[in-house]
């Protein structure tokens, strides 16, 4: 187990957000790996896993766990930004947040357990780019912003672009997350997190789904969705967003419905479920949504 | 540079590698082997720890992160001669019967209490969903986090 | 000042809550090196040879291999399995080599730049293959042993009968996961002698297994058993080859080794629950009376012998369950295959052939439309009946009251028809158009029994013992009393019962009674801590020898007068430590024959009826257990906390085989070897449990009457868990887990 090399890697922990990016950019163009650690639940985990290194130079370790760029929840008007390194539980009690984005923080209630949300954090769990992190499925149903940093300065790459394969991201060696933006959902929007796991607490997602339906004067006028542990990055599911917007999503019929999941998810069999199960529910959970968004009336 | 912090209420400065686990620190640089290892990725809960008065589990977080921190162990919590309620309660209501989870929930628990000193059945189990137990089915143990609480509250004054 | 039948605040609890109980791990000792093991990946193969990387620095390392084990041998019940794999794989994780050093990460290196040189060959990976022959691994036809039991004559009986039914059962893998992995401390003093320090249930099985390798008399040996964080059955036999591989290493090294499994290295190579594939054939009355079955049953045993025949013993004489059936065929199997060994675990093959015999009883009451309890309650064993092994039921047969007071405690038969349960067989699906969550509730029941003690001949042959002490406290001059015996407390509350028993029998309080930590150089050998024997068997010696010893005092005191501490003060000073050692005496008229599988299976019977109601969401299939009610005959409660304890810890292991847990391998390697794949119920998948105990007292039971109770909270929760999703969907599930894959699949099958 390469735990064992653990102690062996070097640790520093920058004050602020330009230290950091000009440790990472100095790293970056000799070609030395650096690892940002906020909360180590993936980070660490996968050192317990791994192999042991065949011996080369171990990656630096950035604890970006307390840079003050990063933490904070601060809402503008109808924006919000949550700082790459606030914890779920940080998202969790939020109580602006919990009045406007309520999937958020369901969705911070459903990771692991208390011990894990004292740690766990929206970046890390972007940067990881797991198909299965709660997170991203609720940021993906937000159309939110991943906002990175470098010495350049800012980039602003929206969530859809953000996962460019299995575990991979558009962040560049020398970038680090800083924050991740949104518009807030109109007041009265309707919105739903549920996760499928393996059990009722401390489990991986078989299948997640965030979604929000917002409404402008009785219309639906727009769905997010995010879904997440039915292909190699969570879903957006286009498919589906488009029905929503016309013809609606009491007008869908349910086997249109569930091909138009079908065609934006691709399941697979792992240790966990199965393919035929995750389409399943994915569409059990997305008509279960497209039932709860009822036309609010014109008269208000 | 030591990595200084907090333990148990005084300060410590051991010397061991930043970006070695914090359990294996506790265990071994500092000699304190209360906090257990059961899986070392998160799940069982049985290395938990308070980090600034929140359960942590010991086993993913690295020793730099804790500068200038407060950590708080099992052994920070009462003496074979000193029980505090809530250790007093699991011994007396069957919530220990291996004991190797039973450090991990006495400190969730305990920050359970501090937060929520009435918590119903649903609070105590949610703020206890990150710790697992093998022997005893929870139950008992949610008996005597119930207990302690009660009894916490009637050693109050006022 | 009565102690049985009270529930004393735990005497190991104090440092269990102040973290200062030591554990394995938790000990260290000077110049202690640490160990690890090279295992194989392929599961089934010829060893060529372990190639050392020249190129590697292997200064400060020991590495031993099959060549440096004085008799490669793990003793067991047969002597087929190495300590290290000498010229043949034959299971994934097998272990091939052992490395030790100072430096864990020097070690884990070193593990790296040895090969091992494996020509594979095409692995038995199911019991089907095992038995089609289609290779040999173990003797000429895979059959590791057969088991017959027969009553009257079942074929014909069955024949005759109306009601003929027939079902396939099945059950996986399950793991232990106790949540301390295993690990073990170990050297040798200067004069050869072997010392142990083991996370274990069972010292005196690795002092057998230490004497058998290393050649070496009794008291060269010495195991002693660490404070030990969880067993159940997994620290049965498995700790001996641990101990093995560390003595081996700190021989050749000249120092203490360490060997800690992480949690990955568990999972994957130490023993398992046995799959089991059960047939069952029945006839009975159209008013649900039993009269004949016929079973058959398929235990899969991994690559050696381990424990498998015990294990299919146990599971064949309970095979019938709790009912009384006229004419009764059972045969039974373990096979072999290439897969890391199985072993023992709580319910020791009973949880499995009970699964079984509930699921068909389910089947019988789907046929005949009669209530589940019902049909059961009509044909329970009482006393006065005979058993399938022709066992004449003599006494203490509480299971009619323990349904009864499940049923009403669950309030059942309300439960059972309103909400009106789903048509079996057919899938209830959620009312079209419904925007909440769709969910069924349903209710189901189990009823079983759990023989206490070794079966047949075993508690004789062994003849367990165990020792009081009347001598002075060291600090205070104080006449005080000591336990000394070989069964250990891993959790389950040895230490507390013991020393309740010693402590009611000497008329003492219990502070006064110490319970010494279990080490084969200063305990005698009462037998292992299995098979729910300890407090009944080795508990009721310890009573006969604590009252032997406080006879000997009031003796003392009758005669020369003063208070009872006088007398113990005076036979200190006569004699220094005064000690009673007694060995067990089996009841009278017991009878067994091993060649026949006739007679008294086991001295006496616990009894159980677990009742679970549970919710299923009808689109994820998601099973949630709302409560389990049960009532387990304990014949008499000494610590009524403890028991309910064992009985919901063993409820809810249950109810993770049943709905969570699922070891998944894949060309006989588990492929889910983490916490975060192979799942146990947490906290909030935990039901509330409303927890009754019957007392119907066993004549020969400590403490007025006490029973096994260890394992028998195994062998109910599955069924009820599956006869109340059937309750609540309409699907009939025969095969564990009830996964939601599983259940949507079959969702599907029957809606067509």
């Amino acid at each position: 187990m390469s735990l064992a090399e653990l102690p062996l890697h070097a640790f520093e922990r920058p004050a602020s957000l330009s230290d950091a990016c000009a440790t990472l950019s100095r790293r970056a163009g000799k070609g030395e790996e650096t690892v940002l650690v906020a909360g180590g639940t993936d980070w660490v985990v996968s050192q317990r896993l791994a192999p042991l290194s065949l011996g080369g130079e171990l990656p630096l370790v950035l604890d970006v766990s307390r840079i003050p760029e990063l933490l904070g929840v601060k809402i503008a008007g109808e924006r919000a930004a949550i700082g790459a390194a606030a914890t779920y539980f940080e998202i969790r009690h939020h109580s602006a947040l919990s009045r406007r984005v309520p999937m958020l923080t369901a969705m911070a209630r459903d990771v692991g357990a208390l011990q894990i949300q004292a740690r766990g954090t929206l970046g890390g769990n972007l940067a990881t780019a797991s198909p299965a992190a709660d997170g991203s499925a609720v940021l993906m149903a937000l159309d939110a912003d991943v906002v990175v940093a470098s010495v350049h300065g800012e980039r602003r790459i929206p969530i859809g672009q953000w996962f460019t394969g299995y575990r991979r991201t558009a962040r560049a060696a020398d970038e680090i997350i800083a924050r991740i933006e949104f518009t807030l959902p109109k007041t009265g929007a309707h919105q739903l997190w549920r996760k499928v796991g393996t059990r009722a607490a401390q489990s991986i997602s078989k299948v997640a789904l965030a979604a929000v339906g917002e409404y402008e004067r009785g219309r639906c006028v727009r769905v997010g969705l995010g879904m997440g542990s039915v292909g190699p990055v969570t879903a957006a599911l286009p498919t589906v967003r488009a029905l929503a917007v016309s013809p609606g999503p009491l007008a869908v019929p349910d086997d249109q419905l569930d091909a138009a999941v079908r065609r934006d998810i691709s399941p697979i069999d792992d240790v966990r479920s199965t393919a035929a199960y995750r389409a399943h529910v994915a569409s059990a959970l997305v008509r279960g949504f497209f039932r709860t968004l009822r036309p609010v009336s014109s008269a208000g | 540079m030591n990595v200084r912090f907090v333990l148990n209420g005084k300060p410590a400065a051991p010397d061991a590698p930043p970006a070695a686990r914090l359990l294996d620190v506790l265990r071994g640089a500092l000699g304190l082997t209360g906090t257990k290892e059961g899986c070392g990725e998160g799940e069982c809960g049985s290395c938990t720890v308070l980090l600034d008065g929140a359960p942590v589990n010991a086993c993913l977080v690295l020793f730099g992160q804790v500068e200038g921190r407060a950590v708080t162990t099992v052994e920070g919590l009462g003496d074979p001669a000193h029980l505090s309620p809530l250790q007093e309660a699991f011994v007396k209501e069957g919530g220990v019967q291996c004991g190797i989870c039973t450090p991990g929930f006495l400190v969730s628990a305990e920050a359970l209490l501090a937060a929520i000193p009435q918590p119903g059945e649903t609070d105590i189990r949610e703020a206890l969903a990150g710790n697992l137990c093998r022997c005893t089915g929870y139950q008992r143990i949610v008996e005597a986090v119930r207990a302690a609480a009660k009894e916490r509250t009637s050693r109050e004054p006022g | 000042m009565a102690l049985i039948g009270r529930s004393v605040p735990r005497p190991d609890g104090p440092a269990k809550v102040t973290g200062r109980a030591r554990y394995v791990d938790d000990v260290t000792r000077h110049g202690t090196l640490v160990g690890a093991t090279l295992r194989s990946t392929v599961a089934r193969g010829r060893l060529r040879g372990i190639v050392k990387d020249p190129s590697f620095d292997w200064t400060g390392l020991t590495v031993v291999t099959a060549e440096n084990v004085p008799a490669n041998v793990v003793a067991l019940i047969e002597e087929d399995q190495p300590v290290l794999a000498a010229d043949d794989v034959r299971h994934a994780g097998e272990p091939l080599a052992l490395v030790a050093g100072e430096d864990a990460l020097k070690v884990q290196r070193a593990l790296q730049h040895l090969r091992a040189d494996i020509e594979p060959l095409p692995p038995v990976l199911t019991v089907a293959d095992a038995l089609s022959r289609s290779a040999q691994i173990y003797g000429a036809d895979n059959v590791f042993r057969t088991v017959h039991i027969a009553k009257g004559d079942a074929a014909a009986a069955i024949a005759a009968c109306p009601v003929q039914l027939s079902g396939t059962y099945t059950t996986p893998h399950q793991e232990h996961i106790y949540l301390e992995p295993q690990g073990v401390l170990a050297f040798w003093d200067e004069e050869g002698g072997a010392h142990v320090l083991s996370s274990c249930q069972c010292p005196y099985y690795i002092h057998k297994g230490i004497k058998r390798t290393f050649g070496l008399t009794d008291e060269r040996v010495d195991v002693t058993q660490a404070v030990t964080g969880g067993g159940f059955g997994g620290k049965e036999e498995y700790p001996t080859i641990l101990a093995l591989h560390a003595l081996l290493l700190a021989k050749a090294s000249g120092q203490p080794v360490k060997m800690i499994y992480d949690r990955k290295e568990d999972i994957e190579a130490t023993t398992k629950r046995h799959p089991s594939s059960v047939s069952i054939t029945s006839g009975c009355d159209r008013d649900g009376t039993l009269r004949a079955v016929s079973i058959r049953i398929v235990f899969d045993g991994g690559a050696y012998v381990t424990l498998s025949p015990v294990v299919l013993s146990r599971g064949a004489l309970h095979a019938a369950g709790a009912y009384r059936w006229e004419h009764v065929a059972i045969e039974a199997q373990a096979v072999a295959t290439n897969t890391p060994p199985n072993g023992a675990f709580r319910g020791f093959g009973a949880p499995q052939t009970i699964w079984a015999m509930e699921r068909h009883m389910d089947r019988i009451a789907r046929t005949l439309r009669l209530d589940p309890l019902l049909l059961r309650e009509k044909n329970l064993l009482r006393v006065g009946d005979t058993t399938p092994t022709g066992q004449f039921l003599k006494e203490s047969v509480g299971v009619a009251r323990c349904v009864e007071e499940a049923k009403k405690a669950s309030r059942w038969e309300q439960k059972r028809t309103s909400p009106a349960p789903a048509a079996s067989g057919m899938f209830r699906l959620p009312p079209p158009g419904a925007v909440a969550a769709r969910k069924a509730r349903g209710i189901g029941a189990s009823v079983y029994l759990h023989g206490a003690g070794f079966t047949g001949s075993g508690e004789l042959a062994h003849r367990a013992r165990i020792a009081v002490d009347l001598l002075a406290d060291p600090k205070t001059g104080r006449p005080c009393f000591r336990v000394r015996g070989g069964s250990t407390d891993i959790g389950q509350g040895t230490e507390t019962v013991f020393r309740q028993i010693a402590a009611e029998a000497l008329w003492v309080s219990m502070d006064r009674v110490e319970f010494a930590t279990p080490s084969t150089a200063a305990v005698p050998d009462s037998g292992p801590t299995v098979a729910s024997r300890t407090v009944m068997i080795v508990g009721g010696v310890l009573e006969a020898a604590a009252r032997s010893l406080f006879a000997r005092i009031e003796g003392d005191r009758q005669q020369k007068g003063g208070s009872f501490e006088d007398a113990a003060r005076r036979l200190l000073a006569a004699r220094g430590t005064v000690t009673v050692e007694r060995e067990y005496e089996p009841p009278p008229g017991l009878a067994w024959d091993d060649a026949t599988y006739r007679g008294d299976a086991y001295p006496v019977y616990g009894w159980g009826c677990a009742i679970a109601e549970v919710e299923v969401d009808l689109d994820t299939f998601e099973t949630s257990v709302l409560g389990l009610w049960s009532a387990h005959d304990v014949g008499k409660a000494i610590h009524p906390t403890n028991c309910k304890g064992q009985i919901e810890g063993g409820l809810l292991q249950a109810i993770g085989w049943a709905l969570q847990e699922n070891l998944v391998m894949r060309e006989g390697r588990v492929v889910n070897a983490r916490l975060t794949d192979y799942v146990i119920p947490t906290i909030l998948d935990a039901p509330r449990f409303t927890t009754l105990l019957v007392e119907d007292p066993f004549s020969r039971g400590p403490g007025g009457g006490a029973k096994g109770l260890g394992e028998i909270p195994m062998d109910g929760g599955a069924p009820a868990v599956a006869a109340a999703v059937e309750h609540a969907t309409g699907i009939v599930c025969d095969d564990l887990p009830l996964l939601p894959e599983t259940l949507f699949a079959l969702s599907k099958e029957i809606r067509r």
